[in-house]
């Protein structure tokens, strides 16, 4: 019973990994962008496939640093031509466009790359179990944990000491005064949703690795990524990663003893959080309150 | 100033140019049938989204090669025949709704279509309701030409019960008696399991347990874990799709492979071909190969499919939807009609000409319960496969000897008076 629960809850981490990946991206851009970036889904699928494309010829590991890269340059074209013009308008501009983008995107991936799975294989020592006692503990799964410590790590580091993370971390108090000392805001936007596409492409391809690698692999995951915003806090960066950590958690544990409700799980917490707290477990006060 | 008008030339010229390209591809594909002739029209509704996306394609990719093989021979009744078709999602709901679009708007002639169990059941009850032939090309549960068998209703596809009893045999002697299911929570794993539950307690085996796991399950590590606590000989995954490949893949990473038996009952090269080469493994049934030494036609056919689709080997689902599109046109001419009714009596029984049927033996819809009897190719997959060789056929097993009558499966055909 003990070791199920154990079982089960490291299950949901694994998953709950990805949601906080995710959902951190998505926070950022949300934060400074003012985007609800409903594409975030297909450029995570778009990290699985190019990763999928150039593993041949980097490897694994070369292909987790291109890839997002490869990602972050569409990203940056798309938020210069597509979202820029719409800043300063209503949200619901945005998330319209963003909306039929993650549509289109989803059809250009299946378009190219078929809509049959492909097989995303991953190097042998990572695809077998540490130990014969310890199964559930494969090598690729502890990578999963340790590459996400340390991309989250790099993020809160680069947030919290480089010139352009703390002037993302200003942006998102008060744009205008930025803007008004100097700051070349269109820039600052720019990067900080490069910043953002990156950690949805890191997602990809560790996604595909533990998960098949499918078009819609993007769009399963984004509806929880949101959710994690909600229960860890809009606004909160550290909230949004606790938040996906959480949910995975949580429907992991379901998933054990009541399988049906695995995915129901997710928005009762999200309901339960929005009733009791609005602002979310560490959202700023106001936002929706 | 200037800059404008140059941009409105720009997409004037350009509007112009796609109109006259579009009027160029309406004359071309037109070219051998008068304008008076009204097209026969077929609807598919199959899923170009969701789970099992790439098993619709393939259904799609077959049915539109048989309908371009038709139209050069002159069509149905000496009319064009036109394809139409409707993404189902592998949602029952979406599917009905684009089957009520495919009746009322484009007044379709038959209806063929489904990956999904869940989406035979509700098109065939449609179907019904709108006195429409309707063929089930890829929804396995057995109750479709079972217990809730329509008139208007066939399926090329095998039954859930022909599924399992083809391999059951070699799974029970070759791996042991202990066995535990992962099963897709709706109807296709529901029939799936309690068909081999009932030929296990047959002969004598054991069911140590059942994990259900919703369909669009990604991650399977809990299943997988009860599944390793019962130490089964054998682990039945009865998923199909991207779950299939999931689990599989799951599986193996748990190096479950190592320590029981891993086989179900449909398996296909879709998801061979998905899976990483470490996750090929395991013993199943196919319901048609493309590599089948011997049999007429089959060469041909596959060189063919492989022209139209970028080198990739048809695979049982191409293979639904192109035989499918040929029945319907062979009833169709044989009744001399596309009356609902008479073209049902002439499907009834009707036998495949070995061009379209591509396997031995023969291959009719069997008029009893409208269940296309053909054969079923339990095998398991060789180490280290590479497509499109990625399985082995142990025997082709025809379908009469595994299949239950249309009494043991329940089904008796009501007709309209």
């Amino acid at each position: 019973m003990e070791a199920l629960l154990l079982y089960s809850a490291f299950n949901g981490l694994i998953v709950g990994i990805f949601y906080a990946l995710m959902a951190l991206g998505l926070s950022l851009i949300l934060g400074l962008n003012g985007v609800i970036n409903f594409a975030h889904g297909t450029f995570m699928a778009l990290g699985g496939y190019v990763a999928f494309t150039i593993e041949p010829y980097v490897g694994f590991w070369g292909s987790l640093v291109v890839a997002p890269l490869l990602c972050v340059i569409l990203g940056v074209a798309v938020e210069r031509i597509l979202i820029r013009p719409l800043y300063g308008r209503d949200p619901l501009f945005s998330l319209l466009l963003t909306f039929g983008l993650a549509m289109i995107m989803e059809d250009l991936i299946r378009t190219i790359w078929g809509s049959i799975g492909q097989p995303f294989a991953l190097p042998n020592y990572l695809n077998t179990p540490l130990s014969n006692s310890l199964f559930f503990l494969t090598g690729y799964r502890v990578v999963l944990i340790l590459i996400t410590a340390l991309v989250t790590g790099a993020l809160f580091a680069v947030l919290r000491f480089s010139r352009i993370g703390i002037r993302i971390r200003a942006g998102n108090a008060d744009l205008e005064t930025i803007s008004a000392m100097g700051v070349n805001i269109f820039f600052l936007r720019a990067a900080n949703f490069g910043i953002g596409i990156f950690l949805a492409g890191v997602a990809g391809i560790l996604a595909a690795g533990q998960l098949g690698l499918s078009p819609s692999i993007g769009s399963q995951l984004i509806m929880p990524s949101f959710v994690a915003i909600i229960v860890g806090g809009v606004g909160s960066l550290l909230g949004s990663v606790l938040g996906g950590l959480i949910i995975g958690i949580a429907s992991g544990i379901t998933a054990a003893f009541f399988p049906v409700a695995q995915e129901v799980v997710i928005y009762v917490i999200m309901a339960v959080v929005l009733v009791a707290r609005p602002r979310g477990l560490f959202g700023q006060e106001g936002l929706f309150e | 100033m200037s800059l404008t008008n140059l941009v409105s030339l720009k997409r004037r010229g350009l509007l112009r140019a796609s109109a006259a390209a579009g009027m160029a591809s309406m004359v071309t594909s037109q070219v051998t049938w008068a304008q008076s002739e009204t097209p026969v029209k077929i609807g598919q509704v199959d899923p170009r989204t969701g789970t099992y996306a790439g098993l619709g394609e393939n259904q799609i990719r077959g049915a539109t090669m048989a309908v371009d093989e038709l139209n050069k021979k002159g069509g149905i009744l000496g009319r064009p025949v036109q394809l139409i078709v409707e993404d189902s999602q592998g949602l029952p709901g979406p599917a009905v709704s684009k089957a009520q679009k495919l009746v009322s708007q484009e007044n379709v002639n038959f209806l063929i279509g489904s990956v999904s169990s869940a989406v035979s059941v509700s098109l065939s009850q449609f179907a019904n309701q709108h006195n429409l032939v309707y063929v089930d090309i890829g929804g396995h549960v057995d109750s479709v030409t079972g217990k809730d068998c329509k008139w208007n209703t066939f399926r090329t596809c095998s039954t859930t019960w022909m599924e399992t009893d083809a391999d059951f045999k070699i799974l029970f002697d070759k791996f042991g008696k202990k066995w535990f299911f992962i099963t897709p929570d709706y109807a296709f794993g529901h029939a799936l399991h309690a068909d081999y539950v009932a030929q296990l307690t047959k002969a004598g085996g054991q069911a140590l347990g059942n994990a259900l796991a919703p369909l669009g399950t990604t991650d399977f590590s809990s299943y997988l874990i009860q599944a390793r606590a019962a130490q089964p000989d054998v682990l039945i995954c009865l998923q199909a799709g991207d779950d299939l490949v999931n689990v599989l893949k799951q599986a193996v990473q748990f190096g479950l492979n190592t320590q029981m038996a891993i086989a179900g009952a449909q398996q296909e090269l879709e998801v061979l071909e998905a899976l990483p080469p470490a996750a090929r493994l395991g013993w199943w049934t196919f319901e048609w190969y493309w590599n089948q030494p011997g049999v007429p036609h089959l060469e041909e056919f596959v060189a063919a499919y492989k022209a139209r689709y970028d080198n990739k080997v048809p695979t049982a689902r191409s293979w639904f939807g192109y035989a499918t599109t040929h029945a319907l046109a062979l009833a169709a001419g044989q009744a001399k009609s596309l009356d609902s009714m008479k073209v049902v009596r002439a499907m009834e029984g009707l036998v495949l000409p070995p061009e379209i049927a591509l396997q031995p033996g023969k291959c009719y819809y069997r008029a009893g319960d409208h269940q296309m009897i053909a054969n079923m190719f339990p095998g398991h997959v060789p180490a280290n496969a590479t497509y499109p060789n990625l399985f082995e056929v142990a025997q082709t097993v025809p379908s009469g000897t595994v299949a239950k009558s249309p009494d043991e499966a329940g089904c008796k055909l009501v007709y309209p008076s």
